[in-house]
């Protein structure tokens, strides 16, 4: 009988505290379903349909037919990936090798140089490209300058507007302002790793290699995972740079996904047609992401 | 206890979020908001039109005629504005007026019917007064379904400028008439000659990264053989005739030449820019704006003079300013945005000043020179003596946006050695596909 009552009143607890878990959910789960989940499901039915400003059509599936046969699009394609492809290992490793060099660092110093890398995050967009933009400008820019001098090359260079150049530089500049975040969460994170397990591993005779990779890197995984899905995330959403400096010229070879989601529904008001672009991006993120959490398996360490 | 408060704390969180839903009516005086009608303006950057000091002080002195008539105010750029706009009307948000050319106004906005019939303001005579000074004035605010969509106010032509220091000094002066027209033979001469001087790191930039300023190299290739860049009708792309082939077929020749350069990084804000510090001679993208706003700037004389042409008439591309109004559904406001607008374009002591502002010229010919007796009365004569080569206004043609993307793109790909022929082809495909898709 008394325990009957326990478990009644502990089954009253438990909805009680439900309850007001819930309503204290409830903002956030308001703007989260306001603002990402129905403007989601807007997205994939409006890309079923010939959306424009003064039409409203049900088209099937071709706009995602048509997106396959525009050449633009697949060029976009090819361009997001190879962003990605480059700018994602990088920044993992270029990340991991500065934090691992400023961990044991002092307090001071390890402060510095987080604030350095970390300054081009805290600084608006704008304002960086401005002056990347500037510094490879042909005319006046910093690098044709200083290669001039040097004399490494022989003309001056339109890096922005050359192809051959153009998507390089982009890639240089979303990885500058892409390190930030990974360096000062990969020194925390090295930071934190088991020091017994390390001087246990020294003692048994292991090789500095053999410690990184048998203990280290397991125990950085979960921080690794996160930066290589942020990472990928942020550079299949490359567009600021795109629309502040080179508007996916010169010939489309800086035109990325996001921007040309942009140009077709903010420019050529094709909101369908755009939105059939985003559902499609937003699979393959999707995918990639669920293959990276597979491969890292799922950020645990062993 | 502690429950009860974390409740009560949940409650309160619960109930901000109603605020969020409210219908906008919240902190204002509803007696007093019941008397007056609240309007919207949205203006992108025309002359002072970009300025809050000018404009609120243009609103004031509206307020002092109609006191019932509430005007708030948010102001564009030509980067972002039109995604603001194209926001806007898919949200229901559209402002009650917007200030921008024909282009927007009337064959974007107006030929999607979302702007209101402005046939009221165009009474026998505005329409007579505007028609004095452009016919072609009038045709541009007008839609292709007869109605006005735009009511104007300003216009100016878009000219070429030199640095005439530089031009001076390499002996390049002699090439421009005393009217600033010049041929194509003498613009290749003065290229040549500047170019040898070594005065500037190059001549001339075609700059083709977009976002803006296109009328500029649109001019220039247009001009050099007279060509058109649509049929009278504003229904067809026509730059793939011989002329207009001949016209880029020579910007090649020239870059090939080391006379000027392309630069598929550039737009014309760093084409001035680089007009202003001195590292080219000339500037495709000047007006009577850029001219006043690079006064203090620039340690040179910028120039301004007509584009080339074979024989010697250029056909300059003008730029027509006014107001259109959205189409909310709301009498009341749409009747207070006319009154608005009539003020400032149409009140004797208000009108005159609405055009200094913009820094360019009116479109009603009763005003006269609104520059005479004044400090700019100099500077404006000489655009003024421009008016005479103002050529068709074809930015009206369906299907603006694509064009001005294919446009660049087509100046990119010969730039990178594309047979001019063939990337003009495809340009002229691209707009008609669009200009054709708008029309239905």
């Amino acid at each position: 009988m008394d325990m009957k009552k326990v478990h009644k009143r502990s089954k009253a607890l438990v909805i009680r505290e439900t309850v007001v878990s819930y309503i204290f959910l409830a903002p956030a789960l308001f703007f989260f379903l306001g603002f990402v989940i129905v403007p989601m499901g807007m997205c994939l039915v409006t890309s079923f349909f010939n959306y424009t400003m003064t039409d409203f059509t049900f088209i099937g599936f071709d706009n995602y037919i048509r997106m396959f046969q525009d050449e633009v699009f697949l060029k976009a394609l090819v361009n997001t990936f190879i962003i990605v492809g480059v700018s994602v290992p990088a920044v993992v490793i270029f990340s991991l090798w500065v934090g691992a060099s400023i961990y044991k660092m002092k307090a001071f110093t390890r402060s510095f140089y987080r604030c350095i890398f970390y300054l081009p995050v805290v600084t608006g967009t704008v304002a960086v490209t401005v002056v990347w933009k500037w510094m490879f400008n042909k005319y006046t820019g910093l690098f044709n300058h200083v290669l001039l001098g040097a004399g490494i090359i022989d003309e001056r260079i339109n890096w922005l507007g050359d192809e051959r150049f153009a998507l390089a530089c982009i890639i240089l500049i979303l990885f500058t302002t892409s390190i930030g975040q990974p360096i000062v969460l990969y020194i925390a994170a090295l930071g934190n790793v088991d020091t017994s397990l390390l001087e246990a591993a020294e003692v048994d005779g292991a090789t500095k290699l053999q410690t990184f990779w048998r203990i280290t890197w397991p125990s950085i995984m979960p921080t690794t995972l996160y930066v290589l899905v942020i990472t990928m995330i942020n550079s299949f959403q490359c567009y600021a740079l795109i629309q502040l400096l080179t508007s996916g010229g010169p010939n489309n070879a800086t035109q990325t996904i996001m921007y040309y989601i942009y140009y077709q529904a903010f420019r050529l008001y094709d909101y369908g047609y755009g939105n059939a672009m985003g559902i499609f991006l937003a699979i393959i993120i999707a995918i990639l992401s669920a293959i990276q959490f597979k491969v890292t398996n799922s950020g645990k360490v062993d | 206890m502690k429950k009860l408060i974390a409740l009560l704390l949940a409650c309160v969180m619960l109930l901000s979020l109603t605020a969020c839903g409210g219908t906008g009516t919240a902190g204002g005086n509803d007696g007093d908001k019941d008397s007056k009608t609240e309007i919207t303006l949205w203006t992108y950057p025309v002359g002072k039109f970009g300025d809050e000091a000018t404009v609120k002080g243009f609103i004031e002195a509206f307020n002092a005629k109609y006191p019932d008539i509430t005007v708030t105010v948010q102001y564009l750029d030509y980067t972002n504005g039109d995604s603001q706009v194209t926001a806007a009307i898919e949200g229901k948000k559209t402002p009650d007026i917007i200030l921008e050319g024909p282009e927007r106004l009337v064959s974007n906005w107006g030929a999607k019917g979302l702007m209101v019939d402005l046939a009221d303001l165009w009474d026998d005579e505005a329409l007579a007064d505007i028609s004095k000074t452009s016919e072609a004035v009038v045709a541009a605010c007008k839609g292709a379904d007869g109605k006005y969509y735009e009511y104007p106010f300003c216009m100016t032509t878009h000219t070429m400028a030199i640095n005439y220091e530089v031009f001076e000094k390499a002996g390049a002066l002699k090439y421009i008439n005393e009217d600033r027209t010049w041929t194509v033979e003498n613009f290749e001469k003065a290229l040549k000659a500047v170019k040898d001087s070594g005065l500037v790191q190059v001549p001339a930039v075609v700059y083709c990264g977009g976002q803006g300023g296109d009328q500029g190299t649109r001019a220039l290739a247009m001009n050099l053989y007279s060509a058109q860049f649509t049929n009278a009708e504003h229904n067809k792309w026509t730059m793939n005739s011989a002329e207009g082939i001949k016209g880029l077929q020579k910007l090649v020749d020239l870059k090939n030449a080391g006379l000027i350069d392309f630069d598929p990084a550039a737009v014309a804000s760093d084409e001035l820019q680089l007009f202003a510090n001195g590292t080219i001679a000339m500037s495709f993208c000047w007006n009577a704006a850029n001219q006043s706003s690079y006064a203090s700037s620039v340690t040179f004389t910028p120039y301004p003079v007509a584009f080339p042409s074979e024989d010697g008439t250029p056909e300059l591309c003008g730029g027509i300013w006014g107001f259109g109004i959205f189409d909310n559904g709301d009498d009341a406001k749409i009747e207070a945005a006319k009154k608005f607008i009539e003020f400032i374009c149409d009140d004797a002591e208000q009108g005159p000043k609405s055009v200094v502002a913009t820094g360019f010229f009116p479109v009603r010919s009763s005003y006269g020179n609104p520059y005479a007796g004044t400090a700019d009365e100099e500077r404006m004569a000489v655009f003024a003596s421009f008016q005479q080569w103002l050529g068709d206004y074809y930015n009206v043609t369906l299907g603006w946006a694509e064009q001005r993307t294919a446009w660049w793109g087509m100046l990119q790909q010969i730039n990178d050695g594309k047979d001019v022929t063939e990337a003009v082809n495809d340009y002229v495909d691209t707009c008609n596909k669009a200009t054709e898709a708008a029309s239905k």
